[in-house]
């Protein structure tokens, strides 16, 4: 095992391999707070990658409801369960990630789920975590609650899947971070399957071997944000490259939300592989459970976004989400406007923050005719 | 590192004169009559072969490990008709596992053979840098596509699925390559095949690599809970990374066996190391 720095823990944590950290890190926002679980992007992706034969169960990007939503059934409590309650203290993690926690004769702590577990991809969709009783009114954070957690594969730092793998099919891209399966090499032993927590490896039984979310790299290394993201109706969802915090640019969008102001946060952070999706967690959901699921940052996270209209830099990057299909490299607020550019500095995209508003007349002159609103 | 160095001092002790190796009772291959692939594993020529019991221990050593591996003995014969070696191996298992889905692994047996016999003995734990090794694994999933003439769809494993519309059923199976993963790309677990026995050659843990020459055939049959399956491939072949037998040499063998019933794949499987096996000469004829 060799030591490698997880900054999501603030400290060093044991790794099979040796730390690389690729030249920028393909990474992805999500803001919960606007997901409505309309699974857009489970289908644009199902559409463009999973639509062969054996593939049929495979949502490499999916939309689960929690607190009782899961695909597959129960993979976050089956791991938090084999895991054990950890200090979910920071800035830094004093308990066990999932390396130090692996059983003799294992690589990493994990469990492979039946595959009945995959059969219901909505289960728990839409449940609350109870009733509301005659006369409750709901305050913040709510008594009762659910909300969306949209999931791809995080495309980890150091990653269970590739670190299970007796023969390296798996491997970090040094230009990206985008983590690939080499479909030629892989044998199908479904150690990867085992390993990963978040369950973002499948196994295909017309192939016999495994298959995972390929962060879209055709469309990435084309300056262009994944199909999930650029199909998202909500525009919840942001995604382009960060950096490692000690070269963090507040100039790029991803550093700006994650590394500068920390509204973006990891998703189980106490596992250990430094993943690379962030969640700007939702603000009516009680904080011992966003806690678990987010880490430490959670109040401070939820906060800053709750002040964000008063916040004009951090409304510009949250004004990127979703308004345009590049990636954008860099970002800057110009009065009411903010201008995303490109990797050469070339300007991709130019929104106002805050959209004028049109009031229509009822009824239209120039038509003869009344307007109904129909939204 | 330190998996390293543990590998190359078990390669060295296998490799040095008088080690365990050489103080076994050899596995012998019983010259035999005929030509050609021996696959049958109920022939009558495995009467003429002695067979020998092959004591099996858990792999610990690579991770990672499943120290509950279940096949703990397994009972070889091997035969040659002076163009083709055969092994017999026939052990206990309960369940015949030949389905493979995300949850259910295959039950698979194989054999090691170091591809220079005359060089010294590589590593018994799938041979060491330098040290190449001639892998040939049979699987009961394959083995079960050939005897039913096609591998498993998604309609027979799951038969209650249902899909509106593939798209190699829009597009043709050329066009839609891009939407089969592994089959796309040929790999060698993933295409329907003509032998159940996987020709393979390895330098150590992770470099196992199926051969582009396949020579290797055989056959398994699964009765009254035991497996018995034939492993056999030709003496002397062109291809550079097998070893080339003939009779009267003396090498080594050494086997790998996976119950799937028990989870066992990949690393997670029983062992044995290099045991003597000698190329039988043909029996001296009878004076008239």
């Amino acid at each position: 095992m060799a030591k490698v720095f997880n900054w999501q823990l603030g400290r060093d944590i044991d790794y099979p391999y040796e730390a690389r950290r690729p030249e920028r890190q393909f990474a992805m926002i999500f803001d919960t707070n606007k997901c409505i679980a309309c699974q857009t992007c489970t289908v644009a992706c199902k559409t463009t990658w999973t639509s062969g034969r054996g593939q049929e169960y495979m949502y490499w990007n999916n939309v689960e409801t929690k607190p009782y939503g899961y695909y597959p059934l129960g993979w976050d409590v089956n791991i938090l369960d084999r895991h054990g309650v950890q200090p979910m203290d920071g800035p830094v993690y004093q308990g066990k990630t999932l390396f130090d926690a692996a059983p003799g004769g294992e690589v990493i702590l994990g469990y492979l789920p039946e595959d009945i577990d995959y059969a219901h991809p909505n289960i728990g969709e839409d449940d609350s975590t109870g009733l509301m009783p005659r006369g409750a009114h709901l305050t913040l954070p709510h008594m009762q609650w659910m909300f969306y957690l949209p999931r791809i594969c995080n495309h980890c730092t150091y990653p269970a899947c590739l670190s299970a793998c007796p023969r390296q099919s798996i491997y970090k891209r040094q230009e990206d971070g985008i983590v690939l399966l080499d479909q030629s090499r892989c044998r199908g032993y479904r150690e990867c399957v085992k390993a990963c927590p978040y369950k973002k490896v499948f196994f295909n039984t017309q192939t016999r071997v495994s298959e995972k979310c390929i962060g879209c790299y055709p469309a990435v290394e084309g300056g262009r944000q994944t199909q999930c993201t650029v199909t998202c109706i909500g525009k919840i969802r942001l995604q382009g490259f960060m950096h490692a915090p000690d070269k963090a640019d507040p100039d790029n969008p991803l550093d700006y939300l994650v590394l500068v102001r920390k509204i973006g946060l990891p998703l189980y952070p106490q596992f250990g592989l430094e993943p690379n999706t962030y969640y700007i967690p939702p603000v009516h959901v009680p904080p011992a459970y966003l806690r678990q699921m987010f880490g430490w940052g959670v109040e401070a996270a939820i906060e800053a976004y709750r002040n964000a209209p008063n916040d004009r830099k951090l409304l510009g990057a949250l004004t990127l989400f979703g308004a345009t299909p590049e990636i954008s490299h860099y970002f800057r607020v110009d009065g009411d406007t903010v201008i995303g550019y490109d990797s050469k500095q070339a300007e991709v995209v130019r929104v106002p923050i805050k959209e004028p508003v049109v009031i229509r007349e009822v009824y239209d002159i120039k038509h003869k005719a009344f307007r109904t609103n129909i939204t | 590192m330190k998996r390293l160095a543990f590998l190359l001092a078990l390669a060295v002790a296998a490799a040095a004169p008088g080690g365990p190796a050489a103080a076994q009772a050899p596995l012998v291959a019983a010259r035999v009559a005929g030509h050609g692939p021996i696959v049958d594993p109920g022939a009558a020529l495995w009467k003429s072969a002695r067979p020998v019991k092959v004591a099996m221990l858990p792999q610990t050593v690579a991770l990672p490990h499943k120290a509950d591996a279940a096949v703990k003995e397994v009972s070889v014969r091997a035969v040659h008709n002076g163009g083709w070696i055969a092994f017999r191996l026939e052990w206990a298992d309960a369940s015949r596992s030949d389905r493979v889905i995300l949850d259910n692994f295959g039950d698979q047996i194989a054999i090691q053979l170091p591809v220079d016999p005359k060089g010294g003995t590589p590593s018994p734990m799938m041979g060491n840098p330098g040290g190449r090794v001639n892998i040939m694994q049979w699987r009961a999933a394959f083995q079960k596509d050939i005897d039913d003439g096609h591998a498993p769809s998604i309609a027979e494993l799951y038969p209650y699925a249902w899909t509106d519309v593939y798209p190699d059923e829009l597009l043709g199976a050329t066009d839609a390559r891009a939407y089969t993963g592994a089959l796309g790309v040929e790999n060698p677990i993933s295409r329907g095949r003509a032998s159940p026995v996987l020709d393979q050659m390895a330098e150590g843990w992770g470099s196992m690599t199926v051969k582009p020459d396949q020579h290797a055939l055989g056959r398994g049959v699964w009765t009254g809970g035991r497996w018995a399956v034939v492993i056999t491939r030709p003496m002397v072949s062109d291809d550079a990374n097998a070893p080339r037998l003939v009779a009267g040499d003396r090498t080594v063998i050494a086997f790998a066996a996976w119950e799937g019933g028990n989870r066992e794949v990949g690393a997670r499987k029983s062992w044995a190391p290099w045991m003597p096996l000698v190329i039988g000469a043909p029996a001296p004829r009878a004076k008239p």
